[in-house]
């Protein structure tokens, strides 16, 4: 599984990044990074956090 | 598939709005949608489906966030009131200068700001909380950020109360808080760049409107919406602050204890008493929820408030905890429209949680004094008789 996210409507809230820090942040600029492209068993409960967590709904997972 | 459950309750009834939570749990337990007869309005009781219909702009269309027609009228055309494809586009406009990257230069002063008034506040030992604090500190925020200087600086608050108040049904409420809003928007219609100050957010949105980077005769709409959207709901909220902490000196020692919890204290706050309890929508088409439907054209009460006292969702809902760390409360709403302004809200009101769990052991409240409001759930007056320092 893997992490996608709408750019466009994303709006560096960062609040992904405190949910998973493990896997995306926020770079200087303030745009959302995503660390791991593809996403194992062990990090699932994670990235679903952050897909939760995002107020503006702008990640899923593919 | 059944027609919803029905209720009397009046959801805009004085003593409804004073202390909504009670009739929420009754229409959370009726079912998921209620059909109240007096409002003829469909209620969104619980949390689960008020998350997905704020994500189903499909369903749930939002020209008529409004309880009345003029006022749905009066917003049209705004980002609020729109669906996408049009809202994507105002949008990304209006959350150009409010997104965190754009606040990123104002926090350290929003911080400072926040710790010097706390700081008079907690050495004078006594004072009003709400003009003092609420009140003072948002719309010195704001009118800083837009750039507002003379006579709208003292009308930001009563025009930001109305623009909230007319959201509701055509109560006397709403009748005599039109002419206020009424004001707002011929401010708004006319004002220029050279009435804000220079190098203010503000004064970037019109330099944005110049260089055709947003469509011609938008800023103005745009300064509207934040001052709509973003004055009654801070107030509120920052006067939450204060009575919760007041009222739980146990959850402000964890604070102080662990000033990392700050965010959560927030979330929990917002979850606890949401400054927008209900929230309008209208189903575009026939829609099942919970084997019951909506019918096409029916004009939606979506209860922010009643969601976040769930118990299917929260554990010991109806208590304030800032531990639990409620990231996903609805009190901003969710999805496309989820609240542009959040996260100018929260370095607001952070650093307000911040200065006052560093500074403040225990805050001593008299009585406080709540007014009904057909939107805003907010406290009018909270006299603090003692501060002990930390
Ligand atoms: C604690 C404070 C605040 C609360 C509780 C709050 C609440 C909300 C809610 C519930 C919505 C969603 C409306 C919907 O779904 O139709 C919203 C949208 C919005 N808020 Fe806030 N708000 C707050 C602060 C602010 C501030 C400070 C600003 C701007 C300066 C702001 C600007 C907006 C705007 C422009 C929208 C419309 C977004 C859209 O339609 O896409 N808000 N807010
Ligand atoms: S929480 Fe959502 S909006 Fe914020 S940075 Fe993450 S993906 Fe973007």
């Amino acid at each position: 599984m893997r992490i996608v996210v709408d750019r466009p409507r994303c709006e560096g809230h960062g609040l992904c990044e405190e949910a998973a820090p493990r896997l995306m942040h926020l770079d200087d600029d303030g745009e959302l990074v995503l660390d791991r492209e593809e996403i194992d068993e062990a990090d699932a409960a994670l990235a679903n956090a952050a897909v939760r967590v995002c107020p503006v709904a702008a990640l899923r997972i593919a | 598939m059944t027609t919803p459950p029905t209720s009397d309750v009046d959801l805009f009834a004085d003593e409804v709005v004073l202390d909504p939570y009670p009739v929420y749990a009754e229409l959370r337990e009726q079912g998921t949608v209620v059909h109240l007869l007096k409002n003829d309005v469909y209620a969104l009781t619980r949390y689960a489906a008020i998350r997905d219909a704020l994500m189903d702009w499909e369903s749930f269309s939002s020209t008529s966030i409004a309880f009345n027609p003029m006022a749905n009228e009066a917003l049209t055309g705004t980002s609020l009131a729109s669906d996408p494809p049009v809202h994507t586009q105002l949008r990304a406009t209006l959350t150009e200068n409010l997104s965190p990257r754009a606040l990123r230069g104002l926090k350290g002063r929003i911080e400072a700001k926040a710790d010097v008034l706390v700081a008079e506040l907690v050495e004078k030992g006594s004072f009003e909380a709400i003009d003092a604090l609420a009140r003072a500190f948002p719309l010195e925020v704001v009118a800083d950020l837009i750039g507002f200087t003379g006579h709208v600086r003292d009308n930001m608050l009563r025009w930001g109360q109305a623009a909230m108040q007319v959201i509701g049904p055509m109560n006397q409420r709403t009748a005599e808080s039109f002419p206020i809003a009424g004001e707002l928007y011929a401010w708004c219609s006319q004002v220029k760049a050279s009435d804000l100050a220079e190098g203010s957010v503000g004064r970037g949105i019109f330099d944005a409107e110049a260089r055709g980077a947003i469509p011609p005769d938008t800023a103005g709409h745009i300064i509207h919406q934040y001052l709509g959207a973003g004055v009654d709901t801070t107030v509120a909220a920052i006067g939450n602050v204060v009575a919760l902490f007041a009222a739980h000196p146990d959850q402000l020692d964890l604070v102080r204890e662990n000033p990392s919890l700050v965010p959560a204290a927030f979330n929990e706050v917002l979850r606890f008493w949401p400054p927008v309890n209900a929230w309008g929508r209208r189903a575009t088409r026939d829609v099942e929820i919970d084997g019951t439907v909506i019918p096409a054209g029916a004009q939606i009460a979506v209860l922010l408030g009643a969601g976040n006292r769930d118990p299917r969702h929260y554990e010991n809902p109806d208590a304030f905890l800032v531990e639990r760390n409620p990231v996903d409360h609805l009190s901003f709403g969710y999805g496309p429209h989820g609240c542009a302004g959040q996260g100018l809200a929260r370095l607001e009101a952070h650093a307000v949680i911040e200065a006052l769990s560093r500074r403040a052991k225990r805050l001593v409240v008299g009585p406080e004094v709540r007014v009904p409001s057909n939107i805003t759930r907010s406290i009018e007056e909270l006299p603090v008789l003692e501060v002990i320092p930390a």
